[in-house]
């Protein structure tokens, strides 16, 4: 099912078959160039596999950005081992949706992208490991699953090419930390999703203390296209150092949210007013958050000639992220939001470190009262150092996740808390429409 | 050997060393709070940061955890440590506000007061402050995994499984030694609330015997090592640079054949706990003569002090003689030892103590050489007598003042009157009685016990250490209560009779004895079950018993039972009766 209407400035590259009749079953997948690129990859040597995925220069679209080929590279070849491959459809950020729609309209993409991922790896077993909430999503999955082995495209000797492997789904129970690729593995083992101390990392030791490949939905999304049309076409579709499109989630104050599949470096005001028909009510915007509510919030000055891509995102000391955009306008409460998010960590800590237990939780209570307009000047440095000393500090990146946005809204919204002081209520309108946390 | 600079002093450690381990070397210290020795780096905590020179700038990494690195270049007091550790520590004081290691560090640091107070604050000076220690010294080292976290974020906390007792629990206290707030309590105590030291078992798993061993090393109880439970532990393994302790080996059973056994396995005491009215197990301070025993020796658990529980010296100690001996309801016999014993610790318990001492007698049985003289020593020290029994040991009150104080109730028997006196410790002398495997021991040397249960001598003046059993002897206080030196002298005269006959080279044994008829035996075993000396043994290939001609006494039960008349004395048969009576009747 979709959920939004196209739009004509998309590049429809994993969203290509999304709109078909029966996007999700095997006989269009195979109608429209479906295990094309698994049947390339399978006459390939695991290293050419490798090599194409790196002149692709797919980066990993979980939130980090890491580049996909490189990872890949890192999995011990010589070990007698099991190798696994792992696909992360935790997704849990809040604002990002995209992993759900590629599961929903071509399940087979991603069966594929694995297959591919396996390949190149020596692995013959997978995971995808499924949000608790997206408990519908299994379903999906695992009829796209059944479909696969009854067509000989999962199981012994695929299609003739010599190559088995086995896929699974797993569901996760409603843990925001459990997307974290090493809780999310302690969780597929069956024990609390508590992430695990590193090094050593998954490539090397991770599902059941094998090496393991684990990637985003997305990431796995875009190896078949790779392969069938070559990472150099796939590069060209974006930046120098970021190829391909970007399932980008654009949420908040515009009028036509919905999931949108651009190219990589595409332009933000563009994004906003074109794609998104621009910002409800004609109101301006206050402030964007580019990938998910992880990342440091921007104010619209610095959208300014923003595109959306690693590189000028860094630029600007923030992270495409997960690509879940959230758009507010300038009737938004940044206090608000602040509030918003770290309700939302503090809620989703898991309680191992002591920075983020206890910062995320005292952060929250600050906030709340500092919303509730119980707080004094002395709260807005208090609240900014707290979350300065998280970051980076914490056993996992959910510490400097919740440090992130917060340390950016104190310190380009200061005067919004300021206004706060005054004893009054709060002066904006509610962000409601913002991501409800 | 990895190179690198710690806060300005280069030094080199080897491969895999932490960061923590070579600032320790170098005398940099650096506070940790869920570290621990013996178990995996956990990095939780945070407040052991240090900074790290990288390529792309400083990082802040957990010492505890991360290893050396060829050429690093490492800080661990730069502001932004400082800064990090500050807030640790006050995110933990704002929760945590008395607990004394995060007070001591805070102060360390500089801090005095949070900034703020936790939602969940929590005023305990022993609060939990979820360090992980004991849920990893559990999982890790013990491998029981009784106790984990339950709940996330700020909900977390220490449980066992949906908070019940838990069955993996096998009650080491390893969680409470781990834990830095002494928050998890493991009082060990024996069935009557002993505290550890004064039981006379090992107090650790692993142990020297006593301060003299031979050989001096220590060993292993199997019923408190974790390792014979889970499997799990053996950190004395890792800690043991010789790699000198070994789990695997078992006991050896070992055949040594011999012709004489001296049976020597001395006695048990009485157990006080069945005489309610001398509140032994229910009163704090009341003690039996080997607890005390235990406590005067100088390599003990007081390092020979005389303490109360609590750790002071006692100010007035009573000593009650004859508890369980001379008693119709328990032993009527006289344990012998006890009152001079008794005198022994007046005088030690108020030498070193300097405490007023009572003893509590019925008659003072002073029987040996010298003891009379030492009795009137110990008097001439002041101690003081009371002839009477004691009738019962109460608690002296419940004010404040009075706690832990005792009152013993006495009749005077030479004043005629009912006494209460004070004290604060209580000795109880109680009985010596038979070993408790006495009975397993006789009958597996085929020796009789008198009806107190002391193995019987053959005779009590004649032969005091043999018995009816040829080869088998006794001595010490098997055969009857009795002090050291006749303990010794009985030994030594057990020992001289079994030398006499090695020295022969052979025994002489009676002519009288049993013997089969083999042609006549069904090998019914009649004679082998009744046999008092277990002389008779059954021959499986041959099917007929036989006897064993230097065990069997003659007695002739056996011939009298045998039911096919196989059974003869030797040189006794009824043909040779009948051919003597007829060569005496023929003159
Ligand atoms: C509180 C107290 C204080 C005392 N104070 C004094 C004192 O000051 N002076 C004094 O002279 N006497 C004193 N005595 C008495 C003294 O303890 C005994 O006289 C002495 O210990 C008896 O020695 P024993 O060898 O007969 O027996 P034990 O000392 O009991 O030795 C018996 C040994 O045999 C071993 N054993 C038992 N069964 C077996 C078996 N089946 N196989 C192999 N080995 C076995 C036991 O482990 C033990 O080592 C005191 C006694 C008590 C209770
Ligand atoms: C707290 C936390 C939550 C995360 N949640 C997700 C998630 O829901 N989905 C996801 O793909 N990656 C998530 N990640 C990122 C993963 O740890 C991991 O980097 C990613 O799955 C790797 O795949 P990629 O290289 O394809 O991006 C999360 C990371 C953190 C720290
Ligand atoms: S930062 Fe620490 S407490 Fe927070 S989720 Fe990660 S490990 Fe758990
Ligand atoms: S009980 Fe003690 S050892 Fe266990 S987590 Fe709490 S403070 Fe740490
Ligand atoms: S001691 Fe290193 S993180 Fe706790």
């Amino acid at each position: 099912m979709l959920y939004n209407e196209p739009s004509p400035l998309e590049t429809r590259v994993l969203t290509r078959r999304f709109g078909l009749p029966n996007s999700a079953s095997l006989d269009t997948y195979l109608a429209t160039e479906g295990y094309q690129g698994f049947l390339k990859a399978a006459g390939m040597k695991p290293e050419e596999i490798i090599e194409e995925v790196k002149i692709s220069n797919l980066r990993g679209r979980g939130g980090a950005g890491f580049p996909a080929g490189m990872k890949w590279s890192f999995v011990p070849r010589t070990s007698p081992k099991p190798k696994y491959i792992v696909v992360n459809a935790d997704e849990s950020e809040p604002g990002t949706c995209k992993d759900r729609v590629l599961i929903e309209n071509d399940p087979h993409q991603l069966i594929e992208g694995v297959l591919i991922a396996g390949l190149a790896v020596g692995a013959h077993a997978g995971y995808i490991y499924v949000r608790g909430e997206y408990r519908y999503l299994i379903e999906i999955m695992d009829q796209a699953i059944a479909e696969a082995y009854a067509n000989g495209w999962l199981g012994k000797n695929i299609r003739g090419t010599g190559f088995d492997f086995d896929l699974y789904t797993h569901t996760g129970a409603g843990a925001y930390e459990c997307g974290e690729e090493s809780a999310l593995l302690e969780s597929l083992e069956g024990k609390r999703g508590i992430p695990r101390i590193r090094p050593p990392f998954p490539a090397v030791v991770g599902a059941f203390q094998c090496p393991t490949v684990l990637n985003n939905v997305e990431t796995f999304c875009a190896a078949p296209a790779i392969l069938r049309d070559g990472g150099a076409a796939f590069a060209a579709l974006g930046v120098p150092r970021a190829g391909g499109t970007k399932m980008i989630c654009l949420t908040g104050h515009v009028n036509k949210p919905g999931v949108y599949e651009l190219r990589m470096g595409f332009p933000v005001k563009q994004m906003i007013e074109e794609v998104g028909g621009g910002i409800r009510n004609g109101r301006k915007l206050k402030a964007f958050i580019p990938g998910g509510s992880s990342c440091p919030v921007l104010t619209a000055e610095e959208c300014e000639g923003l595109t959306m891509d690693y590189d000028a995102m860094a630029a600007r000391k923030t992270m495409l992220g997960s690509g879940g955009v959230i758009v507010m306008d300038e009737d938004t409460c940044m206090v608000k939001a602040a509030m918003r998010i770290m309700r939302f960590y503090a809620h989703e800590s898991c309680g191992w470190c002591i920075p983020c237990r206890e910062g995320t939780t005292w952060l929250r209570k600050i906030l709340v009262r500092f919303h509730e307009s119980g707080g004094t000047r002395g709260d807005i440095d208090l609240v900014g150092d707290i979350a300065r000393n998280m970051l980076g500090r914490t056993f996992c990146p959910l510490g400097d996740a919740a440090a992130m946005p917060t340390i950016s809204i104190v310190e380009k919204f200061r005067s919004e808390f300021e206004e706060h002081l005054s004893g009054r209520p709060c002066p904006y309108e509610s962000a409601s429409h913002m991501v409800t946390v | 050997m990895i190179r690198l600079t710690i806060d300005g002093k280069t030094t080199e450690v080897e491969r895999g060393t932490t960061l923590l381990h070579a600032a320790r070397f170098l005398d940099i210290k650096i506070p940790t709070l869920c570290y621990h020795p013996l178990i995996k780096p956990f990095a939780a905590c945070r407040l052991c940061v240090v900074e790290v020179k990288r390529s792309w700038g400083m990082e802040l990494v957990p010492s505890c955890h991360v290893a050396c690195q060829e050429g690093m270049e490492v800080s661990t007091g730069s502001s932004h440590v400082l800064a990090a550790r500050r807030l640790v520590l006050e995110l933990m004081l704002a929760r945590w506000p008395n607990v004394p290691i995060l007070r001591k560090y805070a102060a360390e640091l500089g801090l005095e007061k949070p900034r703020f107070a936790s939602p969940l604050r929590d005023e305990r000076e022993d609060a939990c402050i979820l360090c992980g220690l004991c849920v990893r010294a559990c999982d890790e080292v013990v491998g029981a995994s009784a106790i984990s976290f339950a709940e996330r974020g700020i909900g977390r906390r220490v449980a066992t499984p949906f908070n019940l007792e838990s069955e993996s629990c096998i009650a080491c206290g390893a969680c409470a030694l781990v834990c830095p707030t002494s928050y998890i309590k493991f009082e060990a105590e024996d069935h009557r609330g002993k505290p550890p030291e004064f039981l006379l078992d090992p107090n650790t798993a692993i142990y020297m015997p006593t301060a003299q061993a031979v050989p001096k090393v220590p060993s292993i109880d199997r019923d408190s090592c974790i390792h014979f439970q889970t499997g799990g532990c053996q950190k004395c393994v890792e800690v043991c640079e010789p790699g000198a302790v070994n789990h695997k080996m078992v006991d050896e059973e070992i055949e040594v054949e011999v012709g004489q056994v001296l049976v020597a396995i001395g006695y048990d005491t009485f157990d006080p706990t069945p005489m309610a009215q001398y509140a032994y197990g229910r009163l704090d301070n009341v003690y039996t003569g080997l607890e005390v025993e235990r406590m005067l020796n100088s390599t003990g658990p007081t390092g020979g002090r005389v303490l109360l529980k609590n750790g002071k010296p006692p100010r007035a100690v009573g000593i009650v003689h004859c508890v369980g001996s001379r008693d119709e309801n328990y032993h009527r016999y006289c344990s012998r030892v006890c009152c001079m014993y008794a005198l022994k610790f007046a005088h030690v318990v108020k030498e070193r103590s300097g405490a007023e001492i009572y003893n509590f007698y019925i008659d003072m049985r002073a029987f040996g050489k010298g003891y009379e003289e030492f009795y009137s020593r110990v008097l001439n020290e002041g101690a003081n007598v009371i002839r009477g029994k004691v009738a019962e040991v109460v608690q002296a009150g419940w004010s404040k003042q009075k706690e832990g104080a005792l009152l013993l109730r006495c009749e005077d028997t030479l004043i005629g009157r009912f006494r209460e006196i004070p004290v604060d410790m209580v000795i109880l002398c109680n009985a010596i009685e038979p070993r408790r495997d006495a009975e397993q021991v006789g009958r597996l040397f085929g020796l009789s016990r008198s009806p107190d249960g002391f193995f019987l001598e053959r005779h009590p003046k004649l032969d005091p250490v043999a018995t009816m059993t040829d080869g088998i002897f006794v001595a010490g206080c098997a055969q009857g209560p009795k002090d050291i030196p006749d303990v010794v002298a009985q030994a030594c005269a057990a020992a001289a009779r079994m030398m006499a006959t090695i020295s022969k080279g052979e025994v002489e044994i009676d002519p009288v004895r049993a013997e089969v008829m083999e042609e006549y035996c069904s090998g019914c075993r009649v004679c082998s079950a009744l046999c008092p000396y277990s002389a008779i043994s059954y021959v499986a290939e041959r099917k007929v018993s036989q006897v064993n001609s230097a065990l069997c006494k003659g007695c002739g039960t056996c011939v009298a039972a045998c039911p096919s008349g196989a059974m003869t004395g030797y040189g006794f048969t009824d043909r040779q009766i009948n051919a003597e009576l007829e060569g005496v009747l023929a003159v």
